[in-house]
């Protein structure tokens, strides 16, 4: 009787599951709200998959992860195909492993696009279609930007476009507590040259402008190579930026060692960072932070990525307890323009079916943008998704950076081959905070990439 | 399928698989190929009995071929081709390796690491053993010693972040220094001497180890010569050092040695409390570094290392075969 019993409740399980797979609560009700459901509605009508199953890797995981299932049940809900999501926290390698010993999923989802680069050259991933070449261009903010990220030399050498941009994050940002800005009397600074003074005012004042910390663990010293990123698109062309990134501008080419001072005069002054330089080589990027929401503030300015607001003390509100401003251009610079320093998942094709190639029309759909937008967490260039989904002001004004930004650079680091963008970069940044000269670290830099066989 | 499910699928194929080789193998061979009756059956018990050891070692050594040997061999293999693993560049890894600073830097702190750490748990775990055996909590001392033998290294490295942490509520090396009037001092970025604080949390893992074995090595030790000493008029300094240290100067090596493996494959202190920044990259952290990306050099460090292990790895069987006896 056991024996049946228990048999019963494993079939009525399987049940359970399989419904919950196939029936699909869907977290937002079709029809409701401000989203764009004729898009969802089109699409459903011109492609039906039903019984087809699709495996998708990324790198997210946990709750995030759950973001992305929501999605992908409006996708079953449009076409009837399955979609079968599995996150992985070594997803960088667990992709490059199936890529050599068989296994690859369907879709996958990078972090970055870097490794990205290096599967297509080895044939790994498929190109998108011609009717999807230009689609990032049309549909997307500094859209030429995004699509010439995602476009590299395939296993023929030809140059191709792998995938779509999917969720993005906005790193020129500069975070203040208003409120203290407001006690002090400072202004909002609108060019590098007044949030120097600023930063010099501070000093006068007694306080400390800044909170810096780019300890990360075995990744220690990333935070720093995004300052230099934004110096370098805020004192160089982008062109020079590009070509920095693909090394036809050595890495201790004086614009580049100009850029790491640039950081320098921030980092390095006296009294400009909390604890100076040698513990913001140490601090946890995640702890450092805290330090403006102390009383007094042990600092008063942070430059971090949009993502940062997770990590800020618990009950502290983005938007209300603490604001962004960009991080702004050089006045004497201003043929550079309002440059975006940022980062994104891009969304790739490795297995060549007519169900993956419907999966990255949805991902290109404003409908699939808006509903990772109503879930929080998520910025999209997205021109056609409707900035009202954003579920913060904090969101929309990020949103807002992204689409009305001149020009769009992704995380150079990101961009440069792993030993130097994931080591020598980093390893290189807290040298120079803990006190090398910028020259002799870029040198270094530099040597190691030429010993890049 | 569940992964519960599947892990107790796996174990019992695989126990159930292999207890079942061993018992029908062994009884084909002693009732089919060579059965002890008939007219050869002292011949054929001789001759299963050459077979037999094969039989039962022969999974073993399967198994650790395939996954020793072959990756071992392929690793130097992979270490001879380029980064896309597409070119054959013979020992240019390797020499690229050798005039490379970072490698240098690494293979000088592999060597301070190699030395220092073993001498000092195998010496603290000596002393701690002798002056532990007699007193009535010694062995709730010796317990909480070698507790940390059971902290993961990355969890000791944790603790120890906090430690050395610069916060002065938080670290206890900066409360001492506040009380004394003293800034406030990351001492992993302190050139040279932060290897030594890094080598601190292997040595606190270690010396539990130590201590255990050697423990029982003093025990091991007759009463007899100790006795004879007194009566002799030996003081207790001069019986630890003439007559109990050279009677357990074998275990003493294989501590030693054991320990210095240990070591040389260790990256974790190091990869969770510095990343190799500030100096402090020792071999295995490098290696890391190299990993997936570059696998030609990644290989080549693995393969200094393994020639580093092997003759301390050697050394240490031999006297270990030793004691056996």
């Amino acid at each position: 009787m056991i024996r049946t019993l228990s048999g019963v409740s494993v079939v009525a399980l399987l049940a359970v599951s399989a419904s919950s797979a196939s029936a699909q609560d869907l977290m937002f009700p079709k029809g409701e709200g401000d989203f764009s459901w004729a898009a969802l509605e089109s699409f459903a009508a011109s492609h039906d998959y039903t019984g087809e199953k699709l495996m998708v890797t990324g790198a997210t995981t946990g709750d995030d992860a759950e973001r992305y299932r929501t999605l992908y049940a409006y996708f079953t809900d449009a076409t009837g195909a399955e979609v079968e999501y599995s996150g992985s926290e070594s997803f960088e390698q667990d992709i490059v492993i199936a890529s050599q010993a068989g296994g690859l999923p369907d879709v996958a989802l990078f972090p970055q696009p870097g490794l990205a680069k290096d599967l297509a050259s080895k044939g790994a991933l498929v190109a998108v279609d011609d009717a999807m070449t230009d689609f990032m261009t049309t549909n997307y903010a500094a859209g030429d930007s995004w699509k010439q990220l995602a476009t590299f030399p395939g296993s023929d050498g030809a140059d191709h476009v792998f995938g779509l941009f999917f969720g993005t994050d906005v790193k020129s940002l500069v975070w203040y507590v208003p409120e203290q800005f407001e006690e002090a009397g400072y202004e909002i600074p609108e060019t590098q040259e007044d949030l120097f003074a600023l930063s010099e005012q501070i000093v006068a004042d007694g306080g400390t402008p800044w909170c810096i910390g780019l300890g990360s663990g075995a990744a220690t010293g990333w935070p720093a190579t995004d300052w230099v990123e934004d110096m370098m698109l805020r004192t160089a062309s982008l062109e020079d930026y590009d070509r920095w990134v693909s090394n036809d501008l050595k890495f201790n080419d004086p614009i580049v060692v100009n850029a790491i001072e640039q950081y320098g005069k921030y980092a390095l002054t006296e009294g400009f960072v909390d604890g100076g330089p040698s513990a913001a080589a140490s601090t946890d990027f995640r702890d450092s932070p805290d330090g403006m929401f102390d009383f007094p503030p042990k600092c008063y300015m942070h430059k971090q990525a949009s993502f940062i607001p997770i990590f800020f003390p618990e009950g502290v509100e983005a938007g209300t307890d603490v604001e962004f401003f960009y991080f702004p251009p050089f006045a004497s610079e201003e043929s550079l323009g309002r440059p975006v320093l940022g980062s994104g998942g891009l969304a790739s094709v490795t297995n060549d079916r007519d169900v993956t190639k419907g999966f990255m029309e949805f991902l290109g759909s404003p409908i699939a943008h808006e509903i990772m937008m109503a879930q929080g967490q998520f910025l999209s260039p997205h021109k056609d998704a409707n900035l009202d989904i954003y579920t913060s002001d904090v969101q929309r004004a990020l949103g807002e950076i992204l689409t009305t930004a001149t020009s769009f650079r992704f995380d150079g680091s990101d961009l440069m081959p792993g030993e130097i963008g994931t080591n020598a970069f980093w390893t290189g940044m807290v040298d120079y905070t803990t006190g090398k000269p910028a020259q002799q670290v870029a040198d270094e830099v530099q040597t190691r990439w030429d010993a890049i066989q | 399928m569940n992964p519960v499910f599947q892990g107790l699928l796996t174990i019992l194929i695989g126990v159930g698989g292999i207890f079942a080789y061993f018992v029908l193998s062994n009884m084909l061979l002693d009732k089919v190929l060579f059965p002890a009756k008939g007219p050869n059956a002292s011949r054929n018990i001789n001759r299963a009995n050459l077979i037999r050891p094969w039989l039962f070692l022969a999974p073993t050594i399967i198994a650790l071929s395939l996954y020793l040997v072959y990756p071992v061999i392929g690793s130097f293999i992979r270490s001879l081709y380029n980064r896309s693993g597409d070119q054959f560049i013979g020992f240019g890894n390797y020499s690229s390796l050798i005039a490379s600073p970072d490698f240098r830097t690494a293979f000088m702190n592999n060597v301070l690491w190699a030395l220092f750490v073993p001498a000092v748990s195998t010496f603290l775990g000596l002393v701690i053993a002798q002056l532990t055996d007699k007193l009535s909590w010694g062995n709730i001392a010796k317990s909480i010693i070698f507790m940390p033998m059971a902290i993961s290294f990355v969890g000791a490295s944790l603790i120890w972040k906090f430690v050395y942490a610069i916060d002065p509520n938080l670290g206890i090396i900066n409360a001492i220094r506040a009380s004394m009037g003293l800034n406030p001092l990351d001492v992993l970025q302190l050139a040279f001497w932060n290897n030594f604080f890094l080598m601190a949390i292997l040595i606190w893992v270690q010396t539990g180890f130590a201590m255990v074995i050697l423990s029982a090595a003093l025990r091991g030790i007759p009463e007899e010569t100790i006795e004879a000493a007194v009566i002799d008029g030996a003081n207790p300094f001069q019986i630890f050092m003439k007559i109990q240290v050279p009677q357990v100067t074998g275990t003493i090596v294989v501590v030693w040695t054991t320990t210095t493996i240990l070591v040389l494959k260790v990256f974790d202190i190091v990869y969770a409390m510095t990343g190799g920044n500030f100096n402090t990259q020792i071999l295995p952290s490098y290696m890391m570094q190299f990993m997936f990306r570059d696998d030609g050099r990644a290989t080549a460090v693995a393969i200094v290392i393994m020639l580093i292990v092997t003759p301390v790895m050697i050394q240490n069987i031999i006297q270990a075969r030793k004691e056996m006896r």
